[in-house]
């Protein structure tokens, strides 16, 4: 309760409301997005096959840090829980329109990035294929 | 229809029927010191005070201290802020010392707290409970009964002891 006649400056006012507002509902949102995301990249990193296991390693060790750390900064009420399950059920549904994730060196930096490959990316996956033929052919030469 | 809307925000808004009024002038308050000396809240007039009621052992508590203790060296002569621990067992010396504190921290009964704050006695209250008087012991602002987060944050609290300071140089 504030006396409204007083003539406070409403900047602070809407930074403290905004703040607050992406911790109460903005935060555990991500939180679930990125968990959700996050395992499901990792499971199909390590499906591929084809990357190095410090990778796998750290990919997980960094998902599941991220989930934890989430898990601990956000405010634990039951409001929060349809929030945190909307960024979950958006994680799946966006996984769902996901072909495939390839870790190919990045021309620029040299290093392994993430490829998201989508469901409606036709050459892509035909790429794909002909390189996962390719090689099953040459690790299985009889 | 208008009206039926308005009655609806209302009830949606937490707290909303329980506003008590603001402005109103401040009840007396007696705040006990550990020194054995005790301070009248009407002896502060003259200045802005920031009286806030607290748990020593409630972590929003602990958080707001170290704002109103920023606040009391960043308005200084203009400012007094007072903090009254009403948990049981409450030492208000070594919460002092713990965060730093410089401002006096008293203890008080919940009885006189609920009495101060025009709460009816046994009512769970949401700690911190911000106060802000202006000089002439009119209460500005107060937080809701179960609290009010804006009160204690560093970004609103300057502004509203500023809009506070800039009317009453105000003819």
């Amino acid at each position: 309760m504030i006396d409204t006649s007083l003539v406070v400056s409403p900047f602070p006012g809407i930074f403290f409301h905004l703040k607050q507002t992406f911790w109460l509902y903005g935060w555990p949102f991500l939180i679930g997005f990125l968990t959700i995301a996050g395992y499901q990249i990792v499971g199909r990193v390590v499906i591929l096959g084809a990357v190095k296991w410090p990778t796998v390693f750290c990919l997980a060790s960094l998902v599941s840090m991220t989930s934890l750390f989430g898990w601990v900064t956000m405010v634990r009420r039951v409001e929060m829980i349809p929030f945190y399950g909307c960024g979950a059920g958006l994680a799946s549904a966006v996984m769902s329109r996901i072909y495939a994730i390839t870790m190919p060196v990045h021309p620029r930096l040299g290093v392994r990035t993430p490829k998201v490959i989508w469901r409606g990316n036709k050459e892509d996956i035909k790429r794909l294929q002909e390189v996962l033929r390719g090689s099953r052919s040459v690790s299985d030469p009889g | 229809m208008s009206r039926a809307l308005v009655l609806l925000a209302a009830a949606l808004i937490p707290g909303a029927w329980a506003q008590s009024p603001v402005p109103r002038p401040a009840p007396e308050f007696r705040i006990a010191e550990l020194s054995g000396r005790s301070t009248l809240l009407s002896s502060l007039r003259g200045r802005i005070t920031v009286l806030a009621f607290i748990s020593t052992e409630c972590v929003h508590c602990q958080r707001a201290s170290v704002v109103f203790e920023r606040l009391s060296h960043e308005f200084s002569a203009k400012l007094q802020v007072l903090e009254v621990a009403f948990n049981e067992g409450a030492d208000p010396a070594a919460f002092a010392r713990r965060f730093g504190l410089t401002f006096p921290v008293g203890t008080s009964s919940s009885a006189e707290v609920h009495r101060f704050l025009g709460i009816p006695a046994g009512e769970r209250l949401g700690t911190p409970q911000v106060v802000v008087i202006d000089s002439k012991g009119i209460i500005r602002a107060q937080s809701e009964r179960l609290g009010t987060p804006l009160l204690q944050t560093p970004e609103y609290l300057p502004s509203l002891i500023r809009a506070l300071l800039k009317r009453e140089l105000m003819p």
